[in-house]
């Protein structure tokens, strides 16, 4: 080997350290030595960099996985497939006797979108398609939650480019590609100034006996199968990414770090992705019987998922880095190993389907035309080995036993609990309660997210039933097989401020309410994934705060159960875990685990809206009243406080009420139905005035608090951020609701009714406690983010 | 299969939904011979399956055509569709390689012979760009489909179109009464009809091409956002050629095909029709304001001989 790393000679480890830094390895001392030691030999700078990447906190999740290990449920009744692979798969339906299934990945693109907002959240979504896509997947939907830095503080400016550039990167990524953004959810605190998040989540549909494995299929190590590179021609964008991904942000290094951002390309993207070539390979595969092996190149590049493929189905692999198309001269071997460059897939099939395979793509779908270098290269074989080998220049530049490269490390990390102060803030109730809950509607974390979500394309693919801004989760009927009813709802959130006062009620409340987000539209909820946003795991107070989190997530997801099968959980089918995000100063983010809930309905058709629709109609309140304004807008906005008392989530009454909203949707009892979240009761009651597209004939509503039994004061009631839902039901199914909590031992309040007249009424007893016009309700909710946003 | 010149054959959806009755086409054209419909299909195109799909819906047989097929077989169909999406990564301008290409010409060929031409969103742009639209003047660039105003870039939402020439007069509005209005989707970054010719507005109007334009929900033309959405010249969403079987739409009408996209809160028929269908998938199946277009594609090619 030409090039290596003189491991054995320097003995003292701070000339290893000076060696590994002059390289730009990210490599400790110790864990250069532990390659030598695996090797039995001074590593070469190929396999450095390939292990560097394959150890990285992205890829090995060695911080993380004992954790993650420790605490999530992944078992459950309808699991298809858990998360081993790119992405999870859950039961949907069955049609015509044959059962389909639901792909979820979720991924974060973080770092790079708060140095280069377009670029990165647009890569974001590229690579999360890619993962659901390689299973074989038809790509159905996408959805972004956001997490930004404070829109009105001193960094606003700032917080407001990144915002509008992760807005631009999204729409010019996800509508050009051709899939459906149907939700997300946005949320602006300042301790994302310097650290943005931008999450992804996406949806595929899939019959069950048509998934393609990311694996070498059986006997293609004996056979030696092909080894078949597709897509952009290899450069040195994103070489370095995962690093960069476990890097912390500051320092000026934002500028040297833009380097190692890809550049997204969705027009390649659609003619390999969106029902065109790809799926062409996959019908090539399934008219000959034959199995391959498919996988997206990510995190990693080439080298990554190579031998994952390899190890995960016990192959060796054998490539030529020189048979690698790429698109500069003078490349590096170990940056044509690494390097992300997007848009690429690795294929592993077997030898008499080659020749079509590279006609697919370069012929049939004309690769080379449409994007310059762009095509399919067989560039390595399947061996029956054990043994990871690549050639470079007629040298051996790279040869590790395959397992040791993908089974990572790992490493135990301190935890020490975060000591905070936190108090109640004291005040008199406010007098005039409706210019309160004008303030809170206009609130960045509240009002009207139209000015994002009307810059995606959420009807593309024509599978839209619930669209964003209508309800508090996106429906979609993706099956396009005659007789199929079936429908898939998806949620995403996790609000920072509870994660701020406990990171263990921030990860039970995200669960929590993105099951309740699903029930709303009358979906059961039926598969999460957890994106887990932290600080520095090597700083024991984040790392506790994310145990603490993984806990919480846990124990909602567990608790809360899979509808129909009791003490199941609603198991977790993938995730990503996104440590040190950091500002420059070394604070950490809130800690911020983002869940997703995909829902599965029977029949779209019952899918529920949350407007309120018809004067006289019964308001319900489910779930009671407590003192949980903790991390509340109402605290926030009149008090700039954060206090002290965070909702709690009492699983046995929350699950209770979820499945009893659902029941209520499939017997056809409800009109309207919306979650208690950020906000309180007020705001829920004002976004089911106000919400959807605007039109002069909307209702009004009348309430009376003193129907809720609850000794709270009538401003804790109302902005009080216990979870809950409110509920519009015709009076002639008043009795029926109300039947079917009751048989669930469970109290809800008939608060109030639904008037013609445009006017929010809210009295407690006698006394009016505020009455606004809903057009002013509009007006405040409506103009919120807008203007920062234009 | 996978020969180069393969065809992408689609499952066929033989139902018709009932409404289709009801809007009063006859039901002959099951017996017939089902006309068959070419959606084209370039690299960025991203509708062509729904396209697809409303087109089958609509009683017409539909085949996804590549891009790199022999563009002198098209002459075999009875109409054409260029569906959304970003051909060619919207290089140039939006639509401007497409209507450099042999598909195009092949295209205005057959359509000079009366075939209908239906060019939708990304599709309209190549229509404009070809010159087959306004195509007062055939093949002459006249208009041009400008960066929207109003919002900053793409916007995807529910509007309300007017039908604003005689019913009769475009291939593709033959159902839709004069002043009828009726909900669909627009999707897109530049989509403002614009022209610099002087006069050229009056004689679309002289014409009857001007066909739909963005209303409110009681069909009043009101030039503001968002009734019109992207600030297009006289709110235009979609304009015929002179002769009115090639029409160029903004709205996406594949889009609101199926009653289940029909949003619940536009304040319109449909709106109601929906909340009304709540509950029965059935009826979520039955025809939204979209279909109106593509089974109007139908009743031409069978009533109109060309």
């Amino acid at each position: 080997m030409e090039k290596v790393l003189p491991v054995s000679r320097l003995e003292k480890d701070d000339l290893l350290e000076e060696e590994l830094k002059k390289a730009r390895l990210g490599l400790t001392a110790q864990e250069a030595r532990k390659i030598a030691s695996i090797l039995g030999r001074d590593p070469s700078i190929v396999e450095c960099f390939i292990l560097d990447i394959e150890w990285s906190e992205h890829c090995s999740y060695k911080s993380s996985a004992k954790i993650l290990k420790k605490y999530l449920p992944l078992k459950a009744p309808n699991v298809i497939q858990s998360i081993e692979e790119d992405a999870g798969i859950i039961a949907l339906a069955a049609v015509n006797g044959r059962r389909y299934g639901v792909v979820i990945a979720h991924e974060s693109h973080n770092h790079p979108s708060q140095v280069l907002p377009v670029e990165g959240s647009a890569t974001g979504i590229g690579g999360v398609v890619r993962d659901v896509d390689c299973m074989g997947a038809r790509v159905v939907a996408v959805a972004d939650p956001l997490r930004f830095g404070d829109v009105e503080g001193s960094e606003k400016e700032k917080v407001k480019w990144i915002a509008r550039g992760v807005r631009q990167g999204i729409w010019e990524y996800g509508n050009a590609l051709g899939v459906p953004n149907i939700g997300g959810d946005v949320y602006f605190d300042e301790s994302f100034n310097d650290n943005c998040l931008v999450n992804v989540v996406a949806l595929g549909v899939i019959r069950e006996d048509e998934i393609i494995h990311s694996r070498a299929p059986e006997g293609a190590g004996e056979k030696g199968y092909d080894v078949i590179l597709v897509g952009k021609p290899t450069d040195d964008s994103g070489f370095g990414g995962v690093t960069f991904a476990s890097q912390i942000l500051g320092g000026g290094e934002e500028e040297e770090s833009r380097g190692a951002v890809q550049v997204h390309d969705p027009f390649l993207k659609n003619v390999l992705l969106m029902r065109k070539s790809n799926s062409a390979v996959w019908k090539l595969a399934r008219e000959k019987g034959m199995e391959i092996g498919f996988k997206d190149l990510g995190g990693g590049g080439l080298a990554c998922a190579s031998s994952e493929m390899g190890a995960a189905g016990s192959c060796g692999i054998d490539i030529d880095l020189e048979k690698v198309h790429v698109s500069m001269t003078d490349m590096l071997p170990e940056v044509i190993a690494c390097g992300e460059t997007q848009e690429r897939y690795l294929l592993i099939v077997p030898p008499e389907l080659t020749e079509e395979v590279l006609r697919i793509y370069n012929e049939d779908w004309d690769l080379p035309n449409i994007y310059e270098g762009a095509r399919a290269s067989v560039i390595g074989k399947v061996t029956s080995g054990d043994r990871y080998v690549m050639h470079w220049m007629g040298e051996v530049v790279c040869d590790i036993p395959i397992h040791e490269l993908t089974k990572g490390i790992c490493y135990e990390r301190q935890s020490k609990p975060v000591v905070r102060h936190l108090s109640e803030p004291e005040f008199q109730e406010p007098g005039n309660l409706g210019e309160v809950l004008l303030k809170v509607l206009g609130g960045p974390n509240v009002s009207s997210r139209e000015a994002i979500f009307r810059s995606y394309d959420t009807e593309v693919q024509g599978n839209a039933v619930i669209r964003p801004g209508e309800a508090d989760a996106g429906v979609i009927a993706p099956l396009e097989e005659e007789g199929s009813r079936a429908g898939i709802a998806l949620s995403t959130d996790g609000n920072p401020l509870y994660g701020l006062i406990d990171p263990y009620w921030g990860g039970a409340n995200a669960v929590a309410e993105a099951m309740r987000n699903v029930a709303c539209v009358g979906a059961v909820p039926s598969g999460l994934t957890d994106c887990l946003n932290y600080g520095n795991p090597e700083n024991p107070e984040a790392f506790w705060q994310f145990e603490e989190g993984v806990r919480g997530v846990s124990d909602a997801a567990k608790n809360l159960w899979l509808k129909g099968h009791p003490e199941m959980p609603v198991p977790i089918v993938s995730g990503n875990v996104s440590f040190y995000n950091e500002s420059a100063a070394g604070k950490s983010i809130a800690p911020s685990p983002i869940i997703a809930c995909v829902g599965v309905m029977e029949d779209y058709s019952r899918a529920l809206t949350m407007r309120f629709k018809e004067a006289a109609s019964r308001i319900y309140l489910v779930g009671g009243r407590y003192d949980e304004l903790g991390g509340s807008e109402y605290y926030r906005r009149m008090f700039g406080a954060l206090g002290k008392n965070v909702p709690q989530v009492r699983y046995e009454e929350e699950r209770k009420a979820i499945y009893a909203v659902i029941d209520c949707i499939s017997a056809g009892h409800l009109l309207a139905a919306h979650d208690i979240s950020g906000g309180g009761l007020a705001v829920t009651l004002s976004e089911m005035l106000v919400c959807g597209r605007h039109q002069p004939a909307c209702k009004g509503a009348e309430i009376d608090l003193e129907r809720i039994g609850s000794p709270l004061r009538d401003d804790k009631k109302l902005f009080s951020e216990s979870s809950g839902f409110v509920l519009e039901v015709s009076p002639g199914n008043g009795p029926g609701v109300e039947r079917i909590f009751a048989e669930r031992g469970l109290e809800i309040f008939h608060i109030g009714v639904v008037v013609e007249e445009p006017v929010f009424t809210v009295r407690s007893g006698e006394k009016e406690v505020l009455r606004l016009s809903v057009s002013a309700m509009e007006e405040a909710w409506r103009g919120g983010i807008a203007e920062a946003l234009k | 299969m996978s020969q180069p010149n393969s065809r992408i054959f689609l499952p066929k959806i033989t139902k018709v939904a009932s409404k289709t009755q009801k809007l009063g086409s006859s039901s002959s054209h099951k017996l017939r011979e089902m006309k068959k419909i070419a959606i084209i299909q370039y690299p960025g195109s991203n509708c062509e399956y729904e396209t697809a799909r409303a087109v089958m819906a609509s009683g017409m047989e539909a085949e996804i055509f590549r891009w790199n097929r022999d563009a002198a077989s098209l002459d075999e169909y009875d109409g054409y569709i260029i569906p959304g999406g970003f051909s060619y990564q919207d290089r140039v301008r939006a639509g401007a390689i497409a209507a450099k290409k042999g598909i195009m010409r092949t295209i205005f060929g057959e359509a000079a012979k009366g075939k209908p031409v239906l060019g939708i969103c990304n599709g309209a742009q190549v229509l404009v760009e070809s010159g087959m639209i306004p195509g007062v003047n055939p093949g002459e660039l006249e208009m041009a489909l400008a960066p929207n105003t109003g919002t900053s870039g793409y916007y995807c939402n529910w509007v309300h179109v007017v039908h604003s020439t005689r019913k009769g007069k475009c291939a593709f509005t033959r159902f839709f009464e004069k002043s009828e209005v009726f909900p669909m989707p627009v999707a897109h970054a530049e989509g403002r009809f614009v022209t610099r010719k002087k006069g050229l507005i009056e004689s679309m109007y002289d014409n009857g091409q001007i066909v739909l334009r963005y209303s409110t929900v009681d069909g009043k033309v009101e030039d503001r956002f968002p009734v019109n959405p992207n600030g297009s010249t006289d709110n235009i969403a979609g304009i015929c050629n002179p002769a009115g079987n090639v029409f160029a739409l903004m709205p996406h009408p594949e889009r609101a095909a199926w009653l289940r996209q029909v949003p619940d809160d536009t304040g319109d028929e449909y709106a109601e029709a929906k909340r009304d269908a709540y509950g029965s998938w059935q009826r979520m199946t039955e025809a939204g304001p979209g279909r109106k277009i593509f089974e109007s594609m139908r009743e031409y090619l069978e009533n109109i001989p060309y």
